[in-house]
């Protein structure tokens, strides 16, 4: 079970020292929550702060972009330093066109599913992608409650990807903190998401300790 | 503002920090602070309004956390100003400059920003003629005066927007009025003498290796110019 905190709940102020502790606890990547103010009711950040944390790690780098153009816009993140990039698909009109600019920019494409997003009609978007990021909370704020009903989700995105496209990446996103790893490993996620348990705790390195641990 | 019709605005140097170091953002603000900037000038872009993201009232609020008493103007690149105004507010931005372009309504939005106890600015892109702002100047803290194409940092200064910055300051001698885009050592003079009194300076600044000389050097030639236009003034 691979971990990716995200930056959201991170202190904006001194990023490269929260990327840091992070990483040095073990975190195998980065989730960085690009939101516009648009798709989802906050606006977090662009390219220019994920080209910042570029700077500052090897580590693999994913941009979940909560954005209402994100095709016009993915070139700038893949410039930018991002490693994979995950797309809504509500807010994306061509995603075939999409996934394959997101290809030819040498970059991991995504799914991003939300909490009530009819699984059947991704199927095939589902067997198109890299990973796929089951959200548990809705998009748009750090600090949620896990939506109930969330680990079935991953568990029925687990069994598609078993017909379609078996290398598939399941990522769980939302609320997500050391209690639910186990669950989580059983539904068939292969990488957790977590913000405010890792940056809003008191000690993140250890936060992320104990969930690498869980 | 001033009634006596006597050029009485001070120089504000307020740097932008878009080009800096975004992953120790509190360190780059503390430097240019030391640095001797009056306020920061901070840079809010939607990816709508603008066609770049920077970020929003969740970076406003930890950097408030690190510089609790400077003065922040945010710049709000947004396509609905309306929807930040009490977010900003609560993470402590002491202006809110809105595009006037981005509103189909500055008077609700001026009134909004006052209730919730910011100052007030309104810009302008380098399109929008001057005399669509003017009905607002008697309302307003402050009108900002893009010398660039708003969204990405690093642009050419456009000289041909001083004729808007010398209108304002002709007729409105109180009026604090902010040049924003391509501002440095060899374009502060015709931004100063067409009569600009608050600059902001991205680059120039901050990826300046001595920043405090940058920026005393646009406050001196600033002030020398504030000083040149008021005796024109009263003459």
């Amino acid at each position: 079970m691979r971990l990716t905190p995200s930056l959201l709940s991170a202190d904006f102020t001194r990023l490269a020292e929260e990327v840091r502790t992070v990483e040095e606890a073990g975190a195998h990547g980065l989730h960085l929550d690009v939101m516009d103010g648009h798709y989802v009711p906050n606006l977090t950040f662009g390219p220019i702060v994920v080209a910042a944390v570029r700077r500052c790690t090897d580590l693999p780098l994913d941009a979940h972009l909560m954005i209402g153009n994100a095709p016009e816009h993915i070139r700038a993140y893949a410039e930018a330093g991002a490693d994979a990039i995950a797309v809504h698909p509500e807010a994306v009109p061509h995603l075939h066109k999409t996934i394959a600019d997101l290809r030819a920019l040498a970059v991991r494409p995504g799914l991003a599913i939300n909490p009530l997003s009819p699984l059947a009609s991704l199927e095939e978007a589902l067997a198109a992608v890299d990973y796929a990021i089951v959200m548990s909370v809705n998009p748009g704020w750090g600090g949620q409650r896990f939506i109930e009903g969330s680990m079935d989700r991953v568990r029925q995105v687990r069994k598609i990807a078993e017909r379609t496209n078996p290398s598939l990446e399941i990522v769980i996103d939302g609320g997500i903190n050391a209690s639910r790893i186990a669950a989580a490993r059983d539904a068939g996620a292969d990488v957790v998401v977590a913000g405010s348990a890792v940056f809003g705790a008191a000690d993140p390195a250890a936060a992320v300790r104990e969930m690498l641990a869980a | 503002m001033s009634s006596s019709g006597v050029y009485s605005c001070s120089c504000k140097i307020g740097p932008s920090i878009l080009n800096g170091d975004l992953s120790c953002l509190g360190d780059e603000c503390k430097r240019m602070m030391d640095a001797g900037a009056d306020y920061l000038h901070l840079d809010v872009m939607d990816g709508h309004f603008v066609p770049n993201i920077t970020f929003g009232a969740t970076m406003v609020k930890w950097l408030r956390k690190k510089q609790p008493g400077v003065f922040f103007d945010l710049h709000m690149m947004v396509s609905e100003p309306e929807k930040w105004v009490d977010e900003m507010a609560d993470a402590g931005a002491n202006q809110y400059t809105f595009h006037l372009e981005a509103t189909e309504n500055p008077r609700d939005l001026i009134k909004q920003i006052r209730n919730r106890g910011m100052k007030v600015g309104i810009g302008i892109k380098p399109g929008t003629p001057v005399e669509k702002v003017l009905p607002y100047v008697s309302d307003v803290d402050m009108v900002l005066i893009m010398t660039v194409e708003p969204g990405f940092g690093g642009q050419k200064f456009m000289a041909d927007m001083m004729p808007k910055v010398k209108h304002l300051r002709r007729n409105h001698p109180g009026l604090d009025i902010e040049v924003d885009g391509g501002v440095g050592l060899s374009t502060i003079a015709t931004a100063a003498e067409a009569g600009a009194n608050m600059i902001v300076s991205g680059s120039a600044v901050v990826k300046s290796p001595d920043p405090k000389s940058v920026i005393t050097q646009l406050r001196e030639i600033t002030e020398k110019w504030i000083k040149q236009n008021a005796q024109q003034q009263t003459q």
